[in-house]
């Protein structure tokens, strides 16, 4: 198909990957994910904590993303999110996150020869809270609560059988958070006031695999690093600007499901084998996305 | 084919400045105003009233303003002060930008801002020991503060101390100081010599001994005390108050030798009495909690048991035997509310039910005050959020040094005081949490690792609104909302049953009496 041959899938794309929805099409389902952590680190100490025990942060979100040509696609998500602690006594905690939007921009390909094609891939976009949840109960709270603007460039190669290589760098802006308390101690300073500065975010990571006719096997790698903010301290409770940072790798799994036209099973396992102020998570995600075509054949 | 290359890409940028527009992040700052205030942002310091005669006011501690004896200054026409005077000059002909920006930091007033450091101290403090890997607990030690963990703890009634301490001596060293001032009635630099610059607010108090340096010798000697890790920022708080004493033109060198001499003796008559007042027994032994849980066992009702894991030793069991301002130890008992619904009562079934039907209902409302009113570990804890609570009214009502210091005097001897009687009254009765009777009970914050009846925030909070209500009495209504707030954030937080606020309020309420009947016969008023 044409359109295959120029990088642009049937299915499929994250804010993550490299890869582009043709003119017309439609995407949109559900994704399940499970984050778990009993190991976390403070600061750069891995430790447990019997008042915590196995944290696990559960999350079902909507997704959706729109190919308004074969070269701009647009992409919509909000999860629902609700966390709990398998020890201690802390409630959990429920409620929609974040919304967030992008544009992906598909800047330039490059033909090599018979052997595939290079992309150059924009992604713009920003989130914002939601719901009023509260930033301010960590581990438990769903999210940061704090708005931001996010661009990320990733450059990958297909090839003709369907050798999938991808390479990205990110970074996002964050906003200011807003407690309900009058004051704050991190980073070694006691602030007297209500707003948080959160630290920017950088990330970079590459993926490895197989990509060919809607089917997807890659292998993932990502780190990312905290711009700034201060070190969970000894015995203390996380807060949210801590220095978080990560680094992750896992395999992620695309597939269209036989006898169902236009649907795919989509699967991932990561795991965080280092870390900053973050829990030594395993993260499992599943779901399921449907395909709807405007135009059944798109021009290249 | 060039053109139809390009032309997404110019398309694009169209339809970004839409989806931006349109996700309602166009707004989101790039890096930029990312400066949080650390500090209060304070008005310069005006003064309603110098409280000439606040040499003759009550002393709460010391024997009388002359205890310690501070020698008569120099004549002002004597070659020494000349010199003085010189030097002051010629550091004014040479400010540096730092220098300039210390002055405006301490024209807000001595006392805030060394108000403000002891909750930074505080916060920092605020840390319960990491357990051991054999699932105890290291016990910090003031006699190896910097090993792990450092000491202090922090916690509510340690801080409580604290404040009460540094914010006592400080008043009592100011009321010294006052009847010096007028007792020699040194003028200040700038009005002996008009070609002295006075870059901080002029009150016509006269300058020997120098209030600022009064401070600065009592919350260099008593926040080490309390806090010996923070030595370094101690001393160089320190070292500045006294530098801007000398290069705003409000006091000489003379003034200020005086002053911080004075502030550190009474200082060292507090670190004294902070020896023996039962603060080193406060944490009791392995035998004390044992006796506490037997003895609660022995009336019939259930005891608490930390649901820290691993448990943690309890919180200060016998805090409510250290020495306290106002009150005697029979004053204590007096005040301690009659005990809690029993464990096995029904009534004491229903106020579980309410406290879980509460945590589990929690609206956005009652969780924004849980967690304004959280004031758990890393924070300045209760006391510390009701000094800071009482800061704009001591602005707003142009309080002088010596009544600011009065100020805060009075309120943490009652915070303290209530810390005594709050914590008698939770050991006496050794109450459950709801989340010990109840184990489907999850809680909004972190539990507290100490007995649940009377809840500390109510007691805390009610003894100091009840106090601020008599200093402030445009604020009164406000303080008791505030503190009825407080308690019930505690209910919300599912921490606390309703009968420890509806008691700990009536104790805190008495607690703050004491205070306030001070108040009124001190000479102040």
């Amino acid at each position: 198909m044409v359109i295959t041959a120029m990088g642009v899938a049937a299915h499929a794309q994250t804010l993550e990957d490299g890869i582009m929805l043709a003119r017309g099409t439609l995407c949109a389902g559900s994704i399940y994910t499970r984050s778990q952590w009993s190991q976390y680190w403070e600061g750069t100490l891995e430790r447990t904590n019997g008042n915590i025990g196995t944290v696990t942060t559960n999350s079902v979100s909507g997704m959706a993303n729109y190919g308004i040509t074969n070269r701009i696609n647009v992409l919509a998500q909000t999860p629902y999110i609700w966390t709990q602690a398998s020890a201690g006594v802390l409630h959990p905690q429920s409620g929609f996150q974040d919304f967030t939007g992008a544009v992906k921009l598909n800047l330039f390909q490059r033909p090599m020869d018979n052997h595939g094609s290079f992309h150059a891939i924009a992604l713009l976009g920003g989130s914002v809270p939601t719901t009023d949840y509260s930033p301010d109960q960590m581990p438990l709270s769903i999210g940061t609560h704090s708005k931001s603007a996010f661009g990320r460039a990733s450059l990958n190669f297909l090839g003709r059988r369907g050798l999938y290589l991808d390479g990205s760098l990110a970074y996002t802006l964050r906003d200011k958070v807003t407690l309900d308390r009058p004051y704050y101690y991190t980073n070694g300073q006691l602030y007297l006031s209500n707003q948080v500065a959160m630290p920017n975010q950088s990330q970079y990571g590459f993926n490895v695999g197989y990509y060919r006719r809607d089917l997807k096997i890659a292998g993932t790698f990502s780190q990312m690093n905290t711009r700034g903010g201060g070190d969970i301290r000894r015995q203390d409770m996380p807060f949210v600007s801590n220095r978080v940072n990560e680094s992750r790798a896992g395999i992620e799994v695309q597939y269209p499901l036989p006898h169902f036209h236009d649907v795919q099973y989509w699967a991932s396992y990561s795991n965080t084998f280092q870390g900053r102020n973050t829990g030594q998570a395993t993260m499992f995600t599943s779901g399921i996305m449907f395909t709807y075509h405007r135009e059944r054949r798109v021009a290249p | 084919m060039k053109i139809l290359k390009t032309l997404p890409v110019r398309l694009s940028i169209g339809t970004l400045l839409m989806a931006f527009a349109a996700l309602g992040v166009s707004s989101i700052p790039t890096g930029c105003g990312k400066d949080i205030s650390t500090t209060e942002p304070l008005p310069t310091q005006t003064f309603s009233n110098v409280d000439a005669n606040a040499g003759s006011w009550k002393m709460i501690v010391l024997s009388g303003p002359s205890q310690i004896p501070v020698a008569a200054p120099a004549a002002v026409n004597s070659a020494t002060y000349a010199s003085e005077i010189a030097q002051i000059k010629s550091d004014q002909a040479a400010l540096t930008d730092a220098q300039k920006s210390s002055i405006t930091y301490w024209s807000s007033g001595g006392v805030l801002r060394w108000n403000e450091v002891m909750r930074e101290l505080a916060a920092k403090s605020d840390l319960p020991p990491a357990p051991n890997s054999d699932g105890t607990y290291p016990v910090p030690s003031a006699a190896n503060p910097f090993a792990d963990p450092q000491y202090p703890f922090s916690n509510p009634p340690y801080a409580a101390r604290a404040y009460s301490y540094v914010s006592v001596a400080q008043f009592e060293a100011l009321k010294a100081a006052w009847y010096f001032k007028y007792l020699y009635k040194r003028p200040s630099p700038s009005a002996v010599d008009k070609s002295v610059q006075s870059l901080l607010p002029s009150s016509g108090i006269p300058s020997y001994p120098s209030e600022d340096a009064v401070e600065a010798g009592v919350n260099s000697v008593l926040l080490t005390l309390m806090f010996p890790t923070s030595v370094d920022e101690i001393n160089a708080k320190t070292q500045e108050q006294l530098m801007v004493a000398r290069i705003s033109g409000r006091a000489t060198q003379s003034d200020v030798d005086a002053g911080f001499a004075l502030g550190k003796s009474v200082a060292a008559i507090f670190t004294a009495r902070a020896g023996t007042d039962g603060m080193k027994a406060a944490g009791g032994t392995a035998a004390v909690w044992q006796a506490i849980t037997d003895r609660t066992i022995a009336t019939g009702q259930i005891a608490w048991i930390s649901q820290d894991s691993p448990a943690r030793p309890p919180m200060l069991p016998l805090f409510g035997q250290v020495k306290g301002w106002l009150m005697a130890p029979t004053d204590i008992v007096a005040v301690r509310p009659g005990p809690p619904p029993s464990t096995s009562s029904a009534q004491m079934k229903t106020e579980t039910a309410e406290v879980k039907a509460s945590v589990n209902n929690i609206t956005g409302d009652q969780l924004a005050t849980v967690l304004k009113w959280g004031d758990g570990a890393s924070t300045p804890t209760p006391p510390g959020h009701w000094d800071t609570i009482a800061v704009p009214y001591i602005v707003k009502a142009g309080q002088s040094e010596v009544r600011a210091a009065r100020t805060f005097a009075l309120l943490n001897m009652a915070l303290h005081d209530g810390a005594i009687a709050c914590w008698d009254t939770k050991y006496f009765y050794d109450n459950p949490r709801p989340s010990q009777l109840d184990p489907s009970i999850k809680t909004q914050i972190a539990l507290p690792n100490f007995p649940s009846y009377v809840s500390g925030h109510s007691v805390f909070s009610s003894a100091a609104a009840t106090v601020l209500g008599s200093l402030f009495p445009d604020g009164a209504s406000y303080f008791t909302q505030q503190a009825q707030e407080a308690g019930m954030s505690r209910l919300y937080a599912g921490i606390h049953y309703r009968s420890d606020i509806t008691a700990g309020i009536q104790e805190g309420q008495q607690v703050g009496n004491y205070a306030v009947r001070f108040a009124a016969t001190d000479g102040a008023n």
